[in-house]
């Protein structure tokens, strides 16, 4: 059950390692072929061989390559923790507001991608076969989680769940454009995040704005009606 | 034939509160002249069941072998006709999803077919090798300790042409101790509905290790336990009254499809198979086993770890 938690909590053990020990030397040593072979069963079939595995033991992943991006996917989550440290940000006068720590939780992340940018539309690709749509959409929901825990966000009502589906969104649109980017060390990508969160923020007061306004006006018509003594509760 | 399971039905049925724990299923439909198991144990002899019944273990593998040289020559006819053709696709996605062969800058492998007879997946490891990994050199051993199966797989060797490719070899051989087999010296293993009529499961399990190079990978597509419940139950009726029958009108042998029946409801589940794998010394792949159609048959996979002598 516990390794099935999709979010992070204080009240349960965190869970058992995602990967045995065989399964992340064989694929740690698969991803270094990735720019040279791509997303491919000669990538892990490379990997297997360079640990000292045979050509036949990539049988250890059954969904074959698919398993090697969620490798990519798992490790570089679990390694966003160790890599972001906002103290380096932060001294005693000026704190990060949470959207600065998500821009660049956002941004850390991504460029964990950069080593394989060549061939990630590829490994894209593999998330969208219809097979292994719910293994990756679960592994973007929980990096979203990731992110929004590392930013030191305690909400726990409604917001919970449109802070992490609307960052889910904004990294996935980005993490597709940087495949396309070509300009030096990604800074138009960067730019196109900036954009997708200002899109955010701009999108969250437009709807606080309706709230209140709705709110306002029921209301209004509720005191009209209660001052024509019309029965109203 | 009709009044014949009249008669059982009528003799049986008084006695049947008195042995509710029995499957009624088997009540009505066992063939045998002895009872389900035969009442005291032998302290002398260790015992395992032969279907339903308990039998000495020195006694088990010649009723299996009896079993199979009579339903040698009808044996793909009957498969064909209780599946509905379906054995045919499990055992083509139990293939594929090994993806045998050589890959580029590899070599080619050493397959170990057991229980393999009568060559339904040497043919197709020999098959996807050539046509997907272009591969003419991976060999594959048949191992079977049915002589009868044996020679019903050499003669379609024969008939397809696999003979003359020096790629595919018969020998009988006991799946508990391949004796001829040295160790680390096979890629692949792989038990295509076999293992289930060995009378020392484990011991096969051993013999699988020993003789797998550190990193092959043992495979065994095996009949497993259907769920849910209810397609469960019609699972049960279909093999406990159907499948006899049809063993009696394709292949004239009654007895044979009734201990295939039996033995199926004899195997271990999904899971306790996949903990007997890892106890053999074998990674688990993945949760262990992949089902296939509901359950009514599983792969179980494990990889041989390079630090196991």
């Amino acid at each position: 059950m516990i390794s099935t938690l999709r979010y992070h909590s204080y009240q349960h053990p965190s869970p058992a390692p995602p990967f045995t020990p065989t399964e992340s030397s064989i694929l740690s040593a698969a991803l270094r072929h990735v720019p040279s072979h791509g997303f491919s069963t000669t990538t892990l079939s490379l990997g297997a061989r360079d640990v000292g595995y045979l050509d036949i033991s990539t049988n250890l992943f059954p969904r074959g390559v698919f398993d090697l991006v969620n490798y990519h996917l798992v490790t570089e989550r679990l390694r966003l923790s160790q890599k972001v440290d906002f103290s380096k940000f932060e001294d005693g006068t000026k704190r990060l507001s949470t959207p600065a720590k998500i821009r660049v939780l956002c941004a850390e992340r991504l460029r964990a991608n950069s080593p394989l940018i060549n061939r990630w539309q590829e490994a894209l690709g593999l998330m969208s076969l219809a097979g292994n749509i719910p293994a990756s959409v679960s592994e973007l929901a929980k990096l979203s989680d990731e992110m929004w825990f590392l930013a030191g966000d305690d909400s726990h009502d409604m917001n919970w769940y449109t802070k992490r589906a609307t960052l889910s969104g904004v990294y996935a649109s980005t993490e597709l454009f940087m495949t396309q980017d070509t300009s030096p060390d990604f800074e138009e990508t960067w730019k196109f995040l900036d954009r997708r969160l200002d899109d955010v923020k701009s999108l969250g007061s437009s709807v606080s704005n309706i709230s209140s306004y709705l709110d306002f006006t029921a209301h209004a018509f509720s005191n009209v009606l209660r001052s024509k003594s019309v029965p109203f509760f | 034939m009709a009044f014949r399971l009249a008669r059982n039905r009528a003799l049986i049925a008084p006695a049947k509160s008195a042995l509710g724990a029995i499957p009624r299923t088997a009540l009505f439909y066992s063939t045998s002249s002895k009872p389900a198991s035969s009442g005291q144990p032998q302290a002398s002899e260790a015992e395992t069941h032969f279907g339903f019944q308990t039998v000495k273990e020195s006694l088990k593998a010649g009723k299996v072998a009896e079993v199979f040289s009579s339903v040698a020559s009808s044996y793909d006819v009957m498969n064909d006709a209780m599946s509905f053709g379906i054995h045919r696709l499990w055992k083509d996605h139990f293939v594929r999803s090994l993806n045998p062969g050589r890959k580029s800058g590899g070599s080619p492998m050493a397959i170990l077919d057991v229980a393999g007879g009568t060559g339904d997946i040497a043919f197709r490891m020999l098959d996807h090798a050539d046509k997907i990994n272009g591969d003419r050199e991976t060999t594959v051993i048949c191992a079977d300790i049915n002589a009868d199966m044996l020679k019903e797989g050499e003669k379609r060797a024969q008939q397809q042409g696999y003979i003359s490719t020096n790629r595919i070899s018969f020998r009988v051989e006991n799946a508990e101790t391949l004796d001829s087999i040295p160790d680390n010296s096979v890629d692949l293993y792989t038990i295509s509905f076999g293992i289930r009529n060995v009378t020392r499961i484990p011991m096969a399990l051993k013999a699988a290790h020993r003789v797998l190079k550190p990193g092959g990978v043992f495979a065994c597509l095996e009949f497993s336990k259907v769920s849910p419940a209810p397609l469960d139950a019609i699972y049960q009726q279909y093999s406990f009254s159907i499948i006899p029958l049809m063993g009696q009108l394709i292949a004239g042998d009654r007895d044979s499809y009734q201990y295939l029946v039996e033995s199926i409801k004899k195997f271990p589940t999904q899971q306790e198979f996949a903990v007997m794998i890892k106890e053999a010394g074998f990674m688990n792949v993945g949760k262990g086993y992949e089902e296939l159609t509901f359950g009514v048959a599983s792969i179980w996979k494990g990889v041989k770890p390079l630090d196991s002598k």
